[in-house]
């Protein structure tokens, strides 16, 4: 009964997330969009890579970065996803009261609602290295992929990035509506620490332990083994560490920051229903 | 006695257009001070952002100027965002909870209304935009080279005018939007930094493409603020200072009177279609 | 001399293009249809009509929110068109279940805001709050934040939002809407009191409930399928059917009755029956008084006994059922089903 219950949790929000992502505008448009957002975001950090080293793709760190940049577009999608739902239901379509009341498990349908955004993200990241690959020289070698470990690396970040959108929806049912996505932001603040866009040694020492402590790090650090191990290898931050440990930290660290996110969640589900904040509207 | 007495004067004209901007930033104001979390959000992580491209120009060995180009480019963002959001796609927000219809029959100018939500939200903006030029600086140690104090001021000022000139041009055409509002602000962002050069000097677009851009007076603003401020500005500025001021004054009173006739214009179409109040969620 | 007009419409007409997605072609829905109205200076004026029947969509275009397709109109004066900006300096509008303000803003604050955009000073404006807080009994609320109240206490906050900037012309669109009979009461006498005080003043209250259409209004026009069937006082409207008359019965029946068979009786003009609790309830218009004990033959021949019967003076809902030849709820039903 209860598998049932997440089960269908999770599609019907899936499916009602896909129709209020998508349905807003022709599929033309939709592409449109989709395309442009990630790849002007990459094209930013590619000018700036290329004023500086003169146009010089072919060192392996802009093949870093850029692949960094590319996969950190889930990062945004799959926090806002999960997080934005709660503003989205409570005080737009004002149905959370309703979804709450409902038979329905909560962390479940908000990942359901996320698979939209993730949906798009995907597009974004497949636009950007296809850009990578066909244009700017990055060295992605479709036979020398390591596909399992490509792919267990995505499915495990992916379920650590839904569950630190369930941290921030928690903290979103306590808070008011901002003008902005709290995820995209978040994703912000993070960028600086999980070496996306260089390697953690750029960083003064101080600020480094917090990229150590975070699963994103090792996420894309595994990514960008599976995808291009040579130019990973030319960095030294995880050269200790075999890809195994590497993705032992990653499943350790995601366990416990889903239980975290778990834990925190409940705390804030409890506060917010406390104060009677489910159906408030905070507009400001 | 009478309950309900009539009204002494009701004030019109410019004094009910101030009236407007302040009732109107007052919930920001007021709303900023009871949810404080915005700090965390709204400063705290954009500070890290605009960090990590930093080290970006750090990592592949930029010349310093350019940290402090990502600096004050990150800083001019913070503008951007809150004419996007605060003010733009806000008045989705205003339709989709029944507000909009209450301003629009309301004897308040629609612009005042735009100001004052940019107003309220100008607060934490300034907040914003102050400490990524403060943490910024103190933590890259950036170096500024002020050639111009007054000319610097100048820039400003009218990058803000056409700034928000553009918002509440772009704020008509969201009246007639629904959820497409939600979407369009948000395909706002990465491009326009992109051609804004809101973390290179946008003269590395081309000419052309350089020139297309400043249509958005955030490019030219950044590019002469960044010549007044930096030694190595003037060499690679765009166009020469004075000719963007130039520029400027002229996107200021083109934007601030179209913002003015494309609203009224837009109001009406709006009011003909039944757009103001419709809810299509 | 006659009275100066506050509302005034000439042949109103206003069609929706609407699509449900985007693959289907427009349609039109005609939601109003040659709507000549006068209200004068110093009346209330009562919109009555079922859900769907054009009561918002006419408030809207009186309150400059949307242009009407065919006609004209004017308010105070001016033309809802073509000087909407004079328009607006004279009018307000509450609409029942509203959520406008903000959430984060106490009562007071959410109405200080409003006051502004009307341009009045502060001092005015917190003197009035106050005022009309006491008035309307949330005066203890006022420094409570708006997302915190209930139903009745946030649509009292909207009533004082309305009645605060002292409209020439207040549009109330169902006002008490979703409100219990205690709050209810409590709207429709601060609405007297604010008319009885000035009579200057002009108010269209649009409603769906008869009877606050009768205790309140000085005329009612009756509207359905956009179109006014009916203008007058409700007195007059009521004068009518001074001809007909009007029988409440209560059976215990098996089941419900065979409608047809009544109203093939000669002399039944309307039959309509209520299940309640334990017993029927039923509706009778008849035209002499004469044809009621054929009716109470036909209660035997369908086995239903009689518990209770009096006869009652006609109401405004009969006047709509004259009128349109169905109850306001099975209008409503009606178009609920259609959709």
């Amino acid at each position: 009964m209860q598998k049932s219950i997440n089960l269908r949790s999770f599609l019907t929000a899936s499916w009602l997330g896909w129709q209020i992502e998508s349905n807003w505008t022709d599929p033309f448009l939709f592409a449109t969009y989709s395309i442009i957002k990630p790849v002007a975001g990459a094209a930013i950090l590619v000018l700036m890579y290329s004023i500086v080293t003169q146009g010089n793709f072919d060192s392996p760190v802009f093949a870093y970065l850029y692949l960094g940049n590319a996969f950190y577009q889930y990062v945004p999608a799959v926090l806002t996803g999960v997080s934005w739902t709660i503003i989205d239901d409570r005080e737009h379509y004002r149905t959370l009261k309703y979804i709450y009341t409902a038979p329905v498990n909560i962390p479940f349908y908000l990942f359901g609602r996320a698979v939209a955004k993730f949906i798009v993200g995907t597009f974004g990241v497949v636009i950007t290295i296809a850009a990578g690959v066909l244009f700017l020289n990055v060295p992605l070698d479709w036979s020398r992929v390591d596909w399992p470990l490509f792919l267990v690396a995505l499915f495990l970040g992916v379920l650590m990035l839904a569950l630190g959108g369930l941290i921030l929806a928690g903290i979103t049912l306590m808070t008011a509506r901002h003008s902005y996505y709290i995820g995209d932001v978040v994703a912000g603040g993070l960028f600086l620490f999980t070496g996306a866009i260089f390697p953690l040694e750029v960083l003064p020492g101080w600020l480094r332990p917090v990229g150590y402590i975070l699963p994103i790090t090792y996420w894309l650090e595994l990514i960008r083994r599976s995808l291009v191990g040579a130019v990973a290898e030319a960095f030294p931050t995880f050269t200790a560490l075999s890809n195994g440990d590497l993705l032992l930290i990653l499943a350790g660290s995601s366990l416990v920051f889903g239980i975290a996110s778990i834990f925190i969640f409940r705390y804030c589900d409890h506060q917010a229903r406390e104060r009677g904040l489910i159906d408030q509207t905070t507009n400001y | 006695m009478s309950l309900f007495p009539p009204i002494e004067k009701k004030r019109s004209g410019w004094q009910l257009f101030l009236m407007t901007v302040v009732g109107r930033s007052y919930p920001r104001v007021v709303g900023m001070q009871r949810e404080r979390s915005w700090m965390f959000f709204d400063v705290f992580l954009p500070l890290l952002s605009v960090a990590a491209y930093v080290f970006v120009y750090r990592a592949i060995g930029a010349p310093e100027d350019y940290v402090g180009f990502v600096v004050v480019g990150g800083a001019m963002t913070a503008f951007w965002m809150n004419v996007l959001w605060s003010m733009s796609s806000q008045l989705y927000w205003e339709k989709e909870q029944g507000n909009l219809a209450l301003y629009i029959i309301s004897p308040a100018p629609m612009m005042a209304i735009l100001l004052g939500m940019a107003v309220g939200g100008l607060f934490a903006t300034l907040l914003r935009a102050i400490a990524i030029i403060a943490v910024g600086s103190l933590i890259f140690n950036v170096t500024y080279a002020v050639s111009s104090f007054w000319q610097l001021i100048a820039v400003f000022s009218l990058s803000m005018i056409a700034l928000y000139g553009l918002g509440m041009m772009s704020a008509s055409i969201f009246l007639l939007l629904s959820r497409e509002a939600w979407h369009l602000a948000n395909l706002a962002m990465e491009p326009v930094y992109l051609v804004s050069g809101m973390y290179f000097p946008v003269k590395n677009l081309g000419f052309w493409a350089a020139a297309a851009a400043s249509v958005i007076p955030l490019t030219l603003g950044l590019d002469a603020m960044r010549q007044l401020v930096f030694a190595s500005g003037p060499t690679l500025g765009f166009l020469r200072v004075e000719t963007e001021i130039g520029i400027l004054i002229i996107l200021s009173i083109v934007f601030v009177t179209a913002a003015r006739y494309l609203l009224a214009y837009i109001e009406r179409l709006a009011v003909r279609e039944g757009r103001l109040t419709e809810n299509r969620r | 001399m006659s009275q100066p007009l506050a509302v005034k419409t000439e042949n109103l007409g206003r069609i929706y293009k609407i699509r449900n997605n985007r693959k289907e072609k427009q349609r039109e829905l005609l939601a109003l249809e040659n709507v000549n109205l006068e209200i004068r200076e110093g009346e209330l004026f009562g919109l009555l009509g079922p859900n769907g029947a054009g009561k918002t969509t006419l408030i809207k275009i009186l309150t400059t929110l949307l242009s009407p397709t065919s006609g004209q109109a004017w308010v105070a004066g001016f033309d809802v068109t073509k000087q909407p900006a004079e328009v607006r300096k004279r009018i307000n509008m509450v609409s029942g279940g509203e959520t406008s303000g903000y959430g984060l803003l106490t009562v007071r604050e959410n109405l200080w805001m409003f006051a502004q955009f009307y341009g009045i000073p502060s001092p005015e404006a917190n003197r009035r709050i106050q005022k009309l807080a006491e008035i309307v009994g949330i005066a203890d609320r006022l420094n409570t934040k708006s997302s915190d109240l209930s139903t009745g206490l946030r649509q009292k906050m909207n009533i004082i939002r309305g009645f605060l900037t002292d409209p020439e012309v207040l549009f109330l669109d169902e006002p008490t809407l979703g409100l219990d009979v205690g709050a209810s009461r409590d709207v429709r006498s601060f609405i007297r009191r604010w008319m009885d005080e000035n009579p200057h003043r002009t108010l269209l209250l649009t409603t769906h409930y008869m009877v606050e259409a009768e205790e309140l209004c000085d005329r009612v026009a009756i509207i359905n399928q956009g179109r006014v069937l009916a203008c007058d006082t409700p007195a007059r409207l009521k004068q009518n059917l001074r001809h007909e008359i009007f029988f409440q019965v209560w059976v215990i029946a098996p089941r419900l009755l065979d409608d047809y068979s009544f109203l093939q009786i000669p002399g039944v003009k309307h039959f309509h029956q209520f299940p309640e609790e334990d017993s029927l309830r039923l509706e009778i218009t008849l035209e002499e008084e004469a044809v009621l004990s054929e009716v109470i033959n036909e209660f035997a021949a369908q086995s239903a006994r009689i518990l209770r019967l009096e006869k009652r003076e006609p109401t405004l809902e009969d006047v709509f059922v004259q009128l349109v030849g169905q109850r306001m709820e099975e209008v409503e039903n009606v178009t609920v089903s259609a959709n």
